[in-house]
């Protein structure tokens, strides 16, 4: 007998969680970070219901479709945004999915759930983008396509429980990492069997199992929670998460610092690439070689573009966010066009390394996974925007430099 | 940044040194070009205040010191260094003793034109879609006319450079940018949009002079309900090219502009846009009195998949065929063809091949397959030039074959290429070739091969000789009726820029400008330093327009 009947029940309860989360007008601020990722995802469900409502509906008028594309972006951004409009109301928490996750990516140091927030970030934006246009169509179909663009955009920043990553989204972060921990709450080592309930068991920031004193009924519960195993222990019940088995393997290899960095890079292999380490160090560095010998010409030793266009920094990055480039346009246009003279001349690993130099260039974060050789599906989610870069500009031009080996 | 500052500063306090004690001549002077000054250009040879000299876009001089005899005698005057960011295309306007010069990336430099001294600079920061490139500016009124790489027409003060006014003039700006040089005609200013490569609609616009307003656009790819819409299938001509890149010519006396529309798109994929695809790759004679109508078109290459674009500038001319005089217009494609119609209803009068051609009739497949000439072979934008005494036109073309795939589909990414494919790659040899041409005939009179791309136009004086100049960057006098070369000289830097002349005091000169070779016609010999008429040339760095006149 599998145990769906009860994750089913368990997810109603976490719905109920929500909705106290989502009440009143908190500070983003002075939240704590489970909290600013709750109060984030509650805006994001609010910015769905907003554009599935008019979608539904039999709207008559131009102004009804204007009115609801104005309230789902308000709900999204909040109000310290520009695309904020407080006439037409505002069915989120006033701070907005966007405010939520700039305050949990203002904090100090990156944590595991740092790509996933990232991520969600690109998409948040990408999503507003969509829907500020969505407000200044004048065509049923324009505007329909728009929030068709924003629904998707929107269920990547949503995520998925069973994933971590930037697919995760926020509700993978909230189901597997220690932003699943509320303030207060007990957080123990998930590599041994709890010593309490309720507690979260916790391994390299990994939440690997919730445990719930069974007779209490009371006790609030992390986000979204994939539950893979279900343990009945004397008083306690134990959820064991999606990432119970890599905190397992984690425990396993503890004592060993090597085994550990190789099982995090066997992780963000699974994942694919995420919004932050997107590419290696070494492979950017590579491709400033390759940068040297075929681009240089045209692009400038500045990258500011000399025959040809600027390829990083300020200029090329607001022009990205203005023309909607993703990850894969860019990619497409690189590896099909260039180098000009002689397309699609470098071998697949030239043109990975170059790409990794671009981006290291535009100040995306270097991580432990290379870029990989062939287009994969999600580089059309990653939107190109100076917000979703990460470390600071060292130049005027707004670019990082990438030192050669 | 520094190091192109300096310069500026020093150039600076020599202008205003000059301008302090040149205050008074250059008020009495403070008449512009005008309507009858544009009309009668061709009796001007001071001054050179349109593109190609006059409308009729032929460049050729009648009164003329330099002569077959003494043009060895040639030597440099002046030359001025321009922001060196990418190729030097531009066309030099003078007037009344200043010259007018562009950059690549839209800084406009007024230079002195007997001394090159810097009279004023004004700096630009466009965004560049693709490639940096700028013909020139348009003088008229008091001021300057710029149309820029970020789809803006810019007006400045002609006596100082600062702006007047700055308007959006292109529609779409995400596809779509400017280099053509402005052609003031009556009250306005007329600039094509080139936006045929990035997924636009080409157009030709005329703008008020006077403040930017847009007076019309003529669009060269029809709509539904329009002649010519039957010839593209489905969808395909809203993103189907058609770009007015280069120079025009017209006719005053019956307000006729002559366009050539370029290339359709996806380039490289022809199989998503089936049909004839009107109006790329044709000359269109315009009826500009009123809205622009059509008079006549002649497509060049219908359905063409290699983005074999009529480049040349439309050159006006009449000449004597067979014995009688004929009123023509010359065009000249990236494909190699060199084309002379009748400039009354467009019909073919010669039809020369001016460079290798192989595998014309088949579209580029997935494989990939050979074909002559490479994208930017054949006659490029500066075209030819045409000389009443010889009756013979004089036309560089580049040869060259590429190797060409073709994508197999074609994606719209917002400010991008929409080609369905890659540029092909460059294979085998990378020559050029200086041709007479006689019009009286349809035959060539000769022809030189030479080692380099030849793009930089021709100038033709009515003494029989012909000025061009090529990629290793050798500007060269050849004599009109033989083709021997009668003088040159080793600028250092590539010449894709057309020559120009004027006079001052009594004394004749003639211009180039020359910088990097820039995207297109990057040779793979330059980075080794390659042997020329002159020395070795190495990849230049530089930008400079250089004047040249008799001792």
């Amino acid at each position: 007998m599998s145990p769906r009947p009860f994750v089913f029940a368990f997810r109603f309860v976490l719905a109920f969680a929500l909705a106290g989360a989502a009440g009143g007008r908190p500070a983003a601020a002075s939240m704590d970070a489970h909290a600013n990722a709750i109060a984030a995802l509650a805006d994001v469900r609010a910015t769905v219901d907003e554009i599935v409502r008019i979608e539904d509906g039999f709207a008559v008028g131009h102004a009804a479709y204007v009115r609801a594309a104005h309230r789902a972006l308000n709900a999204l951004v909040g109000r310290r945004d520009d695309g904020y409009v407080a006439s037409f109301g505002d069915s989120g928490d006033g701070v907005g999915a966007l405010g939520h996750i700039d305050a949990l990516l203002d904090t100090e140091g990156t944590s595991l759930w740092t790509p996933a927030i990232e991520g969600a970030k690109a998409n948040v934006l990408a999503a507003a983008e969509n829907l500020q246009t969505a407000t200044r169509e004048r065509e049923m179909e324009e505007y329909q396509g728009d929030l068709t663009h924003a629904l998707a955009n929107l269920a990547l920043v949503a995520g998925r429980t069973s994933q971590g990553g930037v697919f995760g989204g926020l509700s993978g972060a909230l189901a597997n990492t220690s932003l699943a921990v509320p303030r207060g709450a007990a957080s123990v080592s998930g590599c041994g069997l709890p010593a309490r309930a309720p507690s979260y068991g916790v391994v390299s920031e990994r939440l690997a199992y919730v445990a719930l004193p069974r007779a209490d009924a009371a006790t609030k519960l992390p986000g979204e929670i994939d539950v893979r195993r279900v343990v009945v222990r004397g008083d306690e019940v134990v959820l064991y998460t999606a990432a119970s088995a890599e905190a397992a393997a984690l425990c396993a290899h503890a004592t060993a610092q090597r085994s550990t960095a190789r099982l995090e890079r066997t992780r963000h292999v699974a994942e694919g690439a995420h919004a932050a380490g997107l590419f290696t160090l070494p492979q950017a560095q590579a491709g400033a070689e390759v940068y040297r010998r075929y681009c240089i010409a045209c692009h400038g030793a500045d990258l500011q573009g000399t025959a040809g266009p600027g390829v990083a920094g300020t200029e090329f990055l607001t022009t990205a966010h203005a023309n909607r480039w993703h990850l894969s346009d860019l990619r497409t246009t690189v590896v099909e066009n260039m180098p000009f003279s002689n397309p699609g001349s470098l071998t697949p690993a030239q043109y990975a390394d170059v790409l990794a130099f671009l981006l290291a260039s535009n100040c995306y974060p270097a991580g432990a996974v290379p870029f990989p050789t062939a287009q994969r599906p999600q580089f059309a989610t990653i939107a190109l925007a100076s917000s979703a870069a990460t470390v600071r500009p060292k130049s005027k031009a707004g670019t990082c430099a990438v030192v050669p080996k | 940044m520094l190091r192109r500052t300096a310069p500026v500063v020093v150039l600076t306090l020599i202008v205003g040194i000059t301008l302090f004690f040149a205050a008074p001549r250059l008020r009495a002077a403070s008449a512009w070009p005008t309507s009858e000054s544009y009309a009668g250009a061709a009796a001007d040879s001071a001054d050179w205040i349109l593109p190609a000299r006059d409308y009729s876009g032929n460049r050729y001089v009648s009164e003329t010191e330099i002569a077959p005899e003494n043009v060895a005698k040639l030597t440099k005057s002046w030359s001025a260094k321009i922001d060196a960011r990418g190729p030097l295309e531009t066309s030099p306007i003078v007037w009344n003793g200043t010259m007018y010069v562009t950059s690549s990336h839209n800084d406009v430099y007024a230079l002195d034109a007997k001394t090159g001294a810097l009279k004023w600079h004004f700096p630009y920061k466009p965004h560049v879609i693709a490639f940096s490139a700028n013909r020139g500016v348009a003088l008229g009124d008091g001021k300057v006319y710029e149309a820029t790489l970020d789809g803006h027409l810019i007006a400045l003060d002609a006596m100082t450079g600062k702006p007047l006014w700055n308007v959006v003039a292109a529609h779409d700006t995400t596809n779509t940018f400017f280099t053509m040089q402005p052609v003031p005609y009556k009250n306005m200013l007329l600039i094509g949009a080139s936006n045929g490569d990035w997924g636009g609609v080409g157009y030709v616009s005329a703008f008020n002079a006077a403040d930017g307003k847009r007076i019309w656009d003529w669009k060269t790819i029809p709509g539904p309900g329009e002649p010519g819409h039957e010839t593209w299938s489905g969808d395909s001509w809203k993103r189907g090219g058609g770009a007015v890149w280069s120079g025009v010519a017209i006719d005053p006396g019956s307000d006729t502009l002559y366009i050539d529309a370029g290339n359709p798109q996806p380039d490289f994929l022809g199989t998503i846009r089936k049909g004839a695809n009107l109006y790329t790759n044709s000359m269109v004679a315009l009826d500009i009195s009123g809205k622009p109508k059509i008079k006549w078109y002649h497509q060049f290459i219908p359905h063409d998949t290699h983005d074999w674009d009529p480049a040349m500038p439309p050159v006006l001319f009449e000449a004597t065929v067979g014995g009688a005089k004929r009123k023509l217009v010359a065009a000249g494609d990236k494909g190699g063809n060199f084309w002379v119609l009748d400039a009354g209803n467009g019909s073919v009068v010669y039809h020369l091949a001016v460079s290798t051609q192989k595998g014309q009739s088949s579209e580029p497949d997935r494989k990939g397959d050979i074909a002559c000439p490479n994208t930017n072979g054949g006659v490029e934008f500066n075209g030819g030039s045409y000389l009443p005494e010889t009756n013979d036109f004089y036309v560089p073309s580049v040869n060259q074959c590429g190797l060409w795939k073709s994508a197999g589909t074609a994606t719209y990414i917002t400010g991008q290429f929409y080609l369905g494919g890659g540029f092909p790659s460059l294979s085998g040899p990378s020559t050029g070739y200086m041709q007479a041409i006689d019009m009286g005939t349809g035959q060539f009179v000769w022809r030189k091969h030479l080692a380099y791309p030849q793009i930089g136009g021709a100038l033709s004086l009515s003494t029989g000789v012909v000025f061009t100049g090529g990629v290793n960057g050798d500007f060269t006098a050849y004599d009109a009726k033989s083709g021997a070369v009668l003088w040159h000289y080793a600028t250092g830097m590539t010449i894709q820029a057309p020559p120009t002349s004027y006079a001052l005091d009594g004394k004749q000169y003639v211009a180039v400008a020359a910088g990097p070779a820039g995207i297109n016609f990057a040779d793979p010999r330059f980075a080794k330093g390659t042997p020329t008429l002159e020395g070795s040339y190495k990849t230049a760095t530089s930008a400079a327009i250089t004047v040249f006149s008799m001792p």
